[in-house]
């Protein structure tokens, strides 16, 4: 797919341009992919791609370039062109490339689509929606098949080819019932094979369902504090303001409310979050600093094990680099059944997609509890709307009260059910 | 080959149904300095030939990254076998789609000699270094330029045709300093629009007036207060009336959403807002102003025209592409857009705007006696309900028909169609902006603008 000779002429080139340190990652992608809108396939796309990434260090000073479809004349061009991107920026001793390591291939994923399979399924879907949920209007629905062969060299040696392929379904869909309409939902899977339905997957058919009945919600009785389930389909959410703080700029910067927690407990003991690009469909071979990407654990029963520092972002600050890029995220079953979680809520909410403004530096939050239900005296009593929840993410994670012993896979991520309590609720 | 030079027409015979043929590449650069440092310098450049056939009710699409004679046979000849492929599982009864024929360019490139990327540099560096010197009470400060070009030129089966080179440069200023309780305060500031680095900003000096004023609502933030949660009157300043109109009411009236389900299909010809609400997706020009991102074919080969959304409250119009006008028996109103060379053009809104009324912002706020003045949002989410929600990043009190004290960053949320019934007056003053991306399966710069508006939403909080 790739031509593993552009990518070393290009290393070579930078090199004999005067480069003391040079990347080169050269990409090539194919993507087929079947579409429906409104119950209907109406669009099979195939795309090709191929992307050059070039990065040079020359003393101290860094610059990127990225461009698709590189000829032999247009390599020379990129070259000078990226030289004069370097030479005029800033030397920065933590500019540098990944270390020597072992030359490696990977492989992951079929070889080529199934398309008849890919139609099938997605027919399937459709069909599924149809027939057990006629006040389901389907949205946007699709399938790809999205294959990427890549080649990742640099001047220390580093020689890495992967290829990884993988199928992602991504259905949306609304309920109407006469004039009533529901809030959109949606949900998407990265997968290896398309062995089974679409709506088995994840929380799929749940999440159909409950948009059905969403078509008629009421406003939550009163203002209050309480107890908030999070589904595994918005979890992400609300670890988005940890992971977001042990990261490069906010380390660097100083500005992280995490900057001085490695090591100490960030959330309750409840919670076990790792990073494992190596296990899931979704995950990847190679950070994105160029080291050979490896599991590792974030938080463990609520203690921040590693933060998410690459090598420029460690070199910066001093700090141990992430062994994983991040994402591939996946949170450790708990002990309480989501049954047995919801029982215990005397007033709370169910909350399956979360409209928010971004957190502040602090951590506050508020947002729309959007597809969510109200709890009252341990069941799910109704479907809510217009609906704002707040408080603090920081706080929130030390606020777990329990997790499920269930979980969705979606692919790119394992999820349980979430218990957190000390939201407030509007 | 080069994109504006290259003769499309001659690929024509290749075709044998309706056919877009479309060459296109997206540049952009990025440079940020963190604290002084340079974090990222970086400059893409992405493109490649694209066609989509549209036969027996389906469509078929294929995009290859060579832009040459090969390469675009190539691509047609795919998206042509991709379509009769899916039609063969799923043929629908044949849709007639309208035939356009039009041929516009518009090229918004400097005819200034361009800066090199040490030159871009040193301009971000003066700013940083005014920053440094100027606010020392600051914890961190990051000062970033974000350009982006896109280049296209379209061809299509019925010969029309556009070429169009769409260009915007930002710099985002990013300042965090400290509370009282030692935890951080951030607030940022986004300059700059349509036009490439050297036509938007002239001096680095010409930001520091601005760059003070975005200091200040941070020095205000440090004391910030918590919004009490729960309805209120407030007056949204234009940016925030400006991701209204885009968010809560723009994509409710897509007719793809429409089609989807959205709310706003029941309601054309019924009154949805109040009177002194007039809401337009403006395709180019407004008032002679040439607007963030003007359209002039859209990426379907359709001539780009207005699509009065809201008149005096009342909904007339949703926003088309070809196949949903036939469908909705009205003309295509040039909405479909694509970002970049392998994405299909999908239904998207161009320079969004509620129109200016006759009141004046200090008027507003005077008539206030318990509420809040809220002036830069951050993110925004809209749904089929209407139900809207924007992140604020800065806001007032207001009190006895003055300003108070900040707040602290919050959310506000309400149904559209219900909270623009609460308008109750309209600054006579219009701001655009084009800093942000839409996000619709795939991203795309708009533009939005708006008055400043009185009316009542939700606010979270305490």
């Amino acid at each position: 797919m790739i031509d593993r000779a552009l990518a070393e002429r290009s290393l070579d080139a930078l090199l004999k341009r005067g480069f003391q340190k040079a990347r080169v990652r050269l990409v090539g992608s194919d993507q087929h992919e079947l579409q429906a809108e409104f119950g209907h396939t109406n669009l099979l796309r195939t795309t090709h791609n191929t992307e050059l990434g070039l990065l040079g260090i020359v003393d101290d000073k860094q610059g990127t370039l990225t461009l698709n479809n590189v000829s032999d004349d247009g390599l020379a061009d990129a070259v000078e062109n990226l030289w004069a991107v370097t030479s005029g920026s800033r030397a920065d001793s933590a500019n540098d490339i990944s270390e020597a390591q072992a030359k490696r291939v990977f492989k992951s994923g079929p070889d080529a689509p199934d398309l008849d399979l890919m139609y099938q399924r997605i027919a399937e879907a459709l069909d599924h929606a149809k027939s057990n949920y006629p006040t389901l209007k389907m949205g946007n629905a699709s399938i790809s098949f999205a294959s990427r062969h890549a080649l990742f060299l640099n001047s220390n040696g580093v020689d890495f080819d992967t290829t990884r392929s993988a199928y992602h379904a991504n259905l949306m869909f609304t309920a109407r019932d006469g004039t009533d309409v529901s809030s959109f939902n949606y949900t998407g899977v990265t997968l290896a094979a398309l062995d089974k339905p679409l709506v088995s997957h994840a929380t799929t058919d749940t999440l159909m369902r409950q948009t059905t009945e969403q078509v008629r919600t009421k406003k939550v009785p009163r203002k209050f504090t309480g107890d908030m389930i999070v589904t595994p389909d918005c979890i992400g959410d609300f670890l988005g303001f940890l992971l977001g703080n042990i990261g490069n700029q906010p380390l660097i910067s100083g500005t992280s409310l995490y900057k001085d927690s490695l090591g100490q407990p960030v959330a309750d003991a409840a919670l076990t979050l790792h990073s494992r690009p190596r296990d899931l469909v979704g995950g990847y071979f190679v950070t994105g600093d160029g080291y050979e990407a490896q599991n590792a654990t974030v938080v463990e029963e609520g203690v921040l094990r590693s933060f998410l520092l690459d090598h420029y972002g460690a070199r910066k600050t001093g700090r141990a680099r992430a062994v994983t890029g991040g994402g591939a995220w996946v949170v450790d079953a708990g002990s309480t059944p989501l049954d047995a979680m919801i029982r215990d809520v005397k007033s709370g909410i169910l909350i399956t997609r979360f409209s928010g403004g971004r957190p502040n530096d602090k951590g506050d939050f508020s947002g729309i509890a959007k597809n969510s239900y109200y709890i009252e005296n341990g069941a799910v009593a109704f479907p809510i709307s217009e609906t704002m929840v707040s408080g603090n993410m920081a706080a929130l994670l030390t606020n777990i009260v329990a997790v499920s012993s269930e979980r969705a896979d979606y692919g790119s991520g394992i999820f349980p059910w979430v218990r957190v309590g000390g939201i407030g609720i509007s | 080959m080069s994109i504006r030079e290259t003769n499309l027409a001659v690929y024509g015979n290749r075709f044998n149904a309706y056919t877009e043929l479309r060459l296109q590449r997206n540049r952009s650069t990025q440079i940020a300095l963190l604290n002084g440092d340079v974090v990222s310098n970086t400059k893409t450049s992405d493109g490649g030939v694209s066609a989509r056939v549209f036969k027996d009710g389906v469509w078929g699409f294929a995009s290859r990254p060579q832009i040459d004679n090969d390469s675009v046979i190539a691509t047609v000849d795919e998206a042509t076998r991709n379509a009769a492929l899916l039609a063969r599982h799923a043929a629908r009864p044949e849709i007639v789609l309208p035939r356009t024929k039009t041929f516009k360019e518009s090229d918004f490139a400097t005819k200034r000699p361009r800066l090199s990327q040490q030159q871009s540099i040193e301009f971000l560096q003066v700013i940083d270094a005014h920053i440094a010197k100027t606010y020392p009470d600051l914890k961190s400060r990051s000062v970033a330029r974000l350009d982006l070009d896109m280049e296209k030129h379209l061809y299509t089966a019925d010969a029309s045709e556009g070429y169009s080179n769409t260009t915007r440069s930002l710099i985002q200023v990013r300042m965090t300093t400290t509370n009282d309780a030692g935890q951080p305060v951030e607030y940022s500031k986004t300059f700059g629009g349509r036009g490439q680095f050297e036509d938007v900003f002239t001096e680095p000096d010409a930001l520091f007036a601005d760059i003070a004023a975005t200091h200040r609502h941070l020095m205000n933030k440090r004391k910030a207060v918590a919004p009490r949660a729960g309805l209120h009157d407030v007056v949204l300043d234009s940016d925030l009336a400006g991701i209204l109109a885009h968010e809560a009411i723009g994509h409710t009236t897509e007719a793809d959403i429409v089609q989807e389900g959205s709310v706003a299909g029941d309601y054309i010809g019924k009154l949805v807002a109040s009177p002194l609400i007039t809401l337009v997706d403006f395709a180019n020009t407004y008032r002679g102003e040439t607007l963030p991102v003007p359209i002039y074919v859209d990426d379907e080969g359709v001539e780009s025209r207005d699509a009065i959304l809201i008149e005096n409250g009342v909904l007339k119009n949703f926003m088309h592409n070809k196949e949903s006008s036939v469908l909705f028996g009205v003309p295509p109103t040039g909405n479909a857009r694509a970002y970049t060379f392998s994405d299909e053009p999908l239904i998207r809104m161009r320079n969004t705007a509620i129109l200016p009324g006759k009141d004046k912002l200090d008027d507003m706020i005077a008539s206030i006696e318990d509420g809040y003045y809220l002036l830069r949002p951050s993110n925004g989410q809209a749904d089929s309900t209407s139900e809207f929600m924007f992140g604020v990043t800065l806001g007032y009190e207001i009190k006895n028909g003055k300003l108070g004290s900040a707040i602290t960053d919050t959310t506000i949320s309400g149904v559209a169609f219900d909270m623009l019934k609460t308008v109750t007056m309209v600054s006579d003053d219009l701001s655009w902006t084009c800093a942000g991306m839409c996000g619709k399966k795939t991203l795309i710069p708009v533009g939005m603008g708006g008055p400043s508006i009185k009316c009542r939403v939700h606010l979270g909080g305490v």
